[in-house]
């Protein structure tokens, strides 16, 4: 009696444990990889969407990183629902593949506390990366003498790809430049280098002195606005077409009041 | 003949750890080949001229990382020249200067140091061993590499070379000083462990004989645990060649070779080896034949290290000879 009674409890708990997951699994869930700069906003967006009507018990997600490229090559090889991507399509990346815009950020060019210069302009900019203008000396208001030292990013980078579709125009980044991996090493190294200059993702600013580019700050109200033209975009990359709750989604990311107060909190929403 | 049943278990968990020791050897083996296959591409495609030099291996890098969709136009030209120098100055200047500071220190720590204080230091010397590169790249990062940059590199010193290589501290003297300090204890203890090895028959003869402690130390401990100093110095050196993490931080990022013409200046130049380079690019490993060219320089990498542990081995043998096992 007693025995055939706890077979009936571990039968019902066994049971219980591979149903559960099924049930769960009914739900859709929406996967997502890519970019280590959009991952911080759509981890924002997840319990919002979740919280709204539209969303509410439809639906969950996962999300993992590991950079633009992978999001791009994870969505196109069918990984993943969603690539988060904070670099623009490449004519390497393979076809048939949907860019849905989801919002911007901008891109500060940065220098030490300690410098005295204030703003670049464009052809400064291009002379200082390029490696055509070595000296601080050559840069007036700077109030150093001493040689320039470039931060930049690997190539491997979407930064990097943004940073020389913003700034760069044809020319290259000097190949002296230091090659760092991620916007906190660039952040890290100018700050404890005087002489140093990079370029970082407007949330990695603490502690180094975003300059002014063709006379505009690099702030998140002139990004908005309009007046700070170096703002790259964050795309949400999908196989074909987004449908059903996926599509959903990245339509509520793009157009809905409250996605919008979220990006609009440390990003630049779409107009 | 029955078989007790204490015998038949053994034998079932003989069984069963052979099992497992085989499966590393079958998992190693596939790793060997998977990284071999994934690399073949650059490879094939640069000959020789891989380990050559020519052009700017940074700029290479990113053409290849930027190579057109169709994968018959893939770019795979890279001149590795100035990562594999990188790799091989960075072992062998930071293993050489460890070699003598861990002798010493294990000759001091077995031989001629107080009970009290080889109490307090063998713990402390295996503890440092233990301690991740990461926090030996974050000290160098926040603490080495702006001192040197902004006190013992001068402007004028910046200036000579501007055009050719900026010197902002990340160079290749920080990086052998944090690198020495990382696999010194792991040599310190594996020298100190062959010395407390050296029966103490030998030492009390050579005493016996006449000579000092001091002697004895040299002419006979030392010399005998010759084969565990070069044990000592190959296993640091495997740890050396494949320190990515610390290194990418502190050693500049730079493809760049450093001149030892150049002077003083020598060590104050960037450079980046393998491991590092590997680190800095993972986030590209999607781009294929980007990819490709990673695993390229991780297969370098892994061939060293078994030629290493190999020489490791042969190096310990003449131990045996004796009884001293290690």
């Amino acid at each position: 009696m007693s025995r055939s009674r706890i077979t009936l409890a571990a039968v019902a708990a066994v049971a219980a444990m591979v149903v559960a997951p099924a049930a769960a699994s009914a739900k859709p869930i929406i996967t997502l990889s890519g970019s280590t700069s959009v991952a911080p906003l759509t981890s924002k967006l997840f319990p919002a969407f979740l919280a709204s009507s539209l969303g509410k018990g439809k639906v969950s997600f996962k999300q993992y990183q590991g950079g633009s490229d992978v999001g791009i090559s994870d969505v196109s090889a069918g990984r993943v629902t969603i690539g988060n991507s904070s670099r623009d399509l490449k004519s390497s990346d393979s076809g048939g593949l949907t860019w849905n815009k989801i919002a911007r950020d901008a891109l500060c060019v940065a220098v030490n506390k300690s410098n005295g210069a204030s703003n670049l302009t464009t052809a400064q900019v291009q002379a200082i990366f390029s490696g055509s203008t070595r000296s601080w000396s050559d840069i007036p208001g700077s109030g150093k003498t001493g040689s320039i030292n470039l931060y930049v990013r690997t190539a491997a980078s979407g930064t990097q790809d943004a940073f020389l579709k913003l700034f760069m125009g044809s020319s290259t980044v000097s190949n002296s430049a230091a090659q760092k991996a991620s916007n906190g090493l660039i952040q890290s190294s100018v700050k404890s280098d005087p002489n140093g200059i990079g370029y970082v993702s407007f949330d990695f600013v603490g502690g180094i002195k975003p300059l002014q580019y063709q006379g505009v700050a690099c702030t998140l109200t002139n990004a908005k606005s309009g007046a700070y033209s170096a703002v790259r975009n964050f795309w949400m990359v999908t196989r074909g077409a987004p449908t059903g709750i996926t599509s959903t989604f990245i339509r509520w990311v793009q157009t809905s009041t409250a996605a919008k107060k979220i990006v609009a909190a440390g990003w630049v929403p779409l107009v | 003949m029955p078989q007790s049943s204490a015998a038949r278990s053994e034998r079932r968990a003989e069984r069963s750890l052979g099992a497992l020791s085989s499966l590393v050897l079958v998992l190693i083996t596939a790793m060997c080949l998977f990284v071999l296959l994934k690399a073949w591409p650059s490879f094939s495609h640069n000959g020789p001229m891989w380990f050559g030099w020519g052009g700017n291996v940074d700029d290479q890098l990113a053409a290849i990382f930027n190579s057109p969709a169709n994968p018959a136009k893939w770019d795979y030209t890279i001149r590795t020249w100035p990562i594999l120098y990188a790799t091989a100055l960075l072992t062998i200047v930071s293993v050489a200067i460890g070699i003598v500071v861990s002798t010493l220190a294990a000759v001091f720590i077995v031989e001629f140091a107080p009970p009290s204080v080889k109490r307090v230091v063998s713990p402390v010397v295996r503890l440092l061993a233990a301690v991740p590169s990461v926090i030996y790249g974050l000290i160098g990062i926040l603490v080495l590499v702006p001192f040197v940059g902004n006190h013992l590199i001068g402007d004028g010193r910046k200036n000579s070379v501007t055009f050719v290589v900026q010197l902002s501290g990340a160079s290749l003297g920080v990086a052998v000083v944090i690198l020495t300090l990382m696999i010194t204890p792991i040599m310190i203890a594996i020298i100190a462990d062959a010395l407390r090895a050296v029966p103490n028959g030998w030492k009390e003869g050579a005493l016996a004989l006449g000579a000092n402690r001091w002697r004895v130390m040299w002419t006979v401990v030392v010399r005998s645990a010759r084969p565990a100093i070069i044990a000592a110095a190959v296993i640091a050196a495997a740890r050396a060649i494949g320190e990515g993490i610390m290194l990418a931080m502190v050693s500049g990022s730079v493809g760049f070779a450093p001149n030892p013409l150049d002077g003083i200046t020598f060590v104050f130049e960037p450079l980046r080896p393998y491991a590092a380079t590997i680190v800095d690019n993972a986030e590209g490993l999607s781009v294929k034949p980007f990819g490709q060219t990673i695993y390229a320089m991780a297969a370098v990498l892994l061939f060293a290290s078994l030629m290493l542990s190999l020489g490791g081995t042969l190096a310990k043998r003449p131990l045996r000879k004796y009884g001293v096992r290690l």
